[in-house]
């Protein structure tokens, strides 16, 4: 290979291949793709030591800084998964995720989008199924997190909805508003973390949670089985008639009740912005 | 004292602009310049930072300061981030766009980081070429940043300095001078700092960023994450003897202490300041 001066995009390449590479900088330089790029016995034909540092360790102060920048992006993602995982078992992680997927945006804030799927992908990982969980809630309150703003359904509307147009009525959820079931019970974690006590063991147990945003506070409703069956076929556009009379169906006026205690936290706590009569 | 050729106005200090002290600046209106922001973390979100920056940018003059422009990549522009960064500056009423010097990846991915550029013909006509189209899409000055630096290229056609002069000469661009960034650099590649001053066009200069560093021996690090040290402080006393008074910012990104630390901090620029217009009155 010719290397009497390596055009710009060859350069860039192979220091970019260096700088990812999740090995140490000498197995970076020494790997295919570097070397692909730019032979290894050349290195300081191409970087300059310094007074102080040979060619290799100036170029290790960018590589070493990668795989710490990554961590703190998914850190501020994750910080439960990073609790329940601990600072070495999370340096893996990020070390492995990111070589499946690595940043491809100008921000950083959507880095961790995939790793929900990431868990699935790794079913020997250890805990993979909780942590696939996990991960599909901490994901979820940061795009709750960074949704548009919506108006929020007032009183004044839903009293403008003539009484004969509730039956055919369909409520439309705020965007910053997501709606999710669990195989594991996820909460306990994210409580545990809070409130810095020990992250409990994984344990599965059907969980389900409504995710919005009030005053730009990302809140939470931890919903029964059928909270959330009623919770869903709302937001997913059911007539109220035809929702309301399913959740409440064959049940005693108790349970009536109960759904309509329901709907009224859900109004009052701002999940709706609009109403189609 | 030299002005800028775009009469772009020098708003004093400022502080970037980080989460952490979003409620002490709303409370307590401080008396500050201007705020920085950082680009990227306004782009795609219409939560509480939005909301946050709307209300300071309301109260405050706001720039912003981007990382992933990616100005030297080989890679093809990125129309789409740059029409919300465009977007962003109109909302924000933005004087100036800034970002660095540097490449952040190729291949469609991106490292996150401020990558050295080599400073060659080739590099130098590549970034000209994309800094000319950026402008024109923005419709508004860009504005770059020299970048700290770890190592250099065995194949570099000119200094640093000449590169960033040529640079922005031929691209008609303004130049963000980071003092602590020529602090360095310089420490790692081992070359006066005068005389990278001395080498800057003054009349490009719209800004100035001031900032901590971690010296590790054999190399500093740019980790904008304590106090700015007395040598910087000096160099920064001769860039406004030589360049003038511009707006100048400090940066201070990790380990963020409480506002008034950081606010304190940048009130040392002043002295700075009123110290070298005395000196040429």
């Amino acid at each position: 290979m010719s290397l009497e001066r390596p055009e710009l995009a060859r350069l860039q390449h192979w220091m970019q291949e260096v700088v990812v590479h999740p090995g140490t900088v000498e197995e970076a330089i020494e790997s295919d793709a570097a070397k692909n790029e730019i032979p290894s016995e050349r290195l300081s034909e191409v970087v300059l030591p310094s007074h102080s540092m040979t060619s290799a360790e100036r170029v290790d102060v960018y590589h070493g800084m990668y795989l710490m920048r990554m961590e703190e992006a998914l850190e501020t993602d994750y910080p439960v998964i990073r609790y329940r995982l601990g600072d070495h078992q999370f340096a893996h992680l990020v070390r492995e995720y990111v070589q499946r997927y690595p940043s491809t945006s100008y921000t950083l804030n959507r880095l961790g989008d995939h790793l929900p799927q990431f868990f699935l992908d790794q079913p020997n990982w250890p805990e993979a199924a909780f942590l696939h969980d996990l991960a599909r809630l901490e994901l979820a309150m940061t795009e709750v997190f960074d949704e548009e703003e919506s108006p929020v359904l007032g009183a004044a509307e839903l009293e403008a909805v003539p009484s004969e147009a509730w039956e055919e009525a369909r409520l439309r959820p705020i965007s910053a508003f997501r709606l999710l079931a669990f195989r594991h019970a996820v909460i306990p974690n994210l409580v545990a973390f809070h409130e810095d006590r020990p992250s409990p063991s994984p344990r599965r147990r059907a969980t389900w949670v409504a995710l919005y945003r009030r005053d730009y506070s990302v809140l939470r409703l931890e919903l029964s089985r059928a909270e959330y069956d009623l919770l869903k076929a709302i937001v997913d556009g059911a007539p109220l008639g035809e929702a309301l009379a399913t959740a409440a169906a064959s049940k005693s006026q108790r349970q009536q009740a109960k759904v309509f205690r329901w709907f009224r936290t859900w109004i009052s706590e701002g999940l709706f912005s609009a109403i189609e009569s | 004292m030299n002005d800028n050729r775009w009469g772009l106005p020098d708003l004093g200090l400022g502080v970037g602009l980080r989460t952490t002290h979003y409620a002490h600046i709303l409370s307590e209106r401080p008396k500050i310049g201007f705020f920085e922001i950082l680009t990227e973390n306004y782009l795609d979100t219409g939560g509480r930072p939005l909301f946050m920056l709307d209300q300071i940018s309301e109260r405050y003059p706001t720039v912003m300061h981007g990382v992933s422009m990616s100005i030297g990549s080989t890679d093809p522009i990125n129309f789409d981030y740059l029409a919300k960064v465009k977007n962003l500056a109109e909302r924000t009423g933005s004087l100036w766009v800034s970002d660095h010097i540097c490449w952040t990846g190729v291949l469609g991915r991106n490292t996150h980081d401020l990558l050295p550029l080599p400073y060659t013909e080739e590099t130098l006509a590549h970034s000209v070429e994309r800094i000319k189209i950026v402008q024109d899409f923005l419709e508004r000055p860009l504005v770059l940043e020299n970048p700290s630096t770890y190592l250099e290229f065995a194949d570099n056609d000119m200094t640093e300095w000449e590169f960033v002069a040529r640079l922005a000469g031929e691209a008609d661009c303004g130049l963000l001078f980071d003092v602590n960034n020529v602090y360095v650099s310089a420490y790692n590649h081992g070359y006066d700092p005068v005389t990278y001053i001395d080498a800057i066009p003054a009349d490009r200069v719209c800004q100035y960023h001031l900032a901590g560093h971690t010296n590790k021996g054999t190399h500093i690090i740019d980790t904008h994450s304590d106090h700015v040290v007395d040598p910087v402080w000096e160099l920064f006393g001769y860039t406004i003897r030589t360049v003038g008074l511009r707006a100048t910012l400090l940066e201070w990104d990790a380990d963020i202490p409480p506002f008034e630390v950081v606010h304190q901090e940048v009130l040392k620029a002043g002295d700075w300041r009123r110290q070298e217009v005395a000196n040429v009155a």
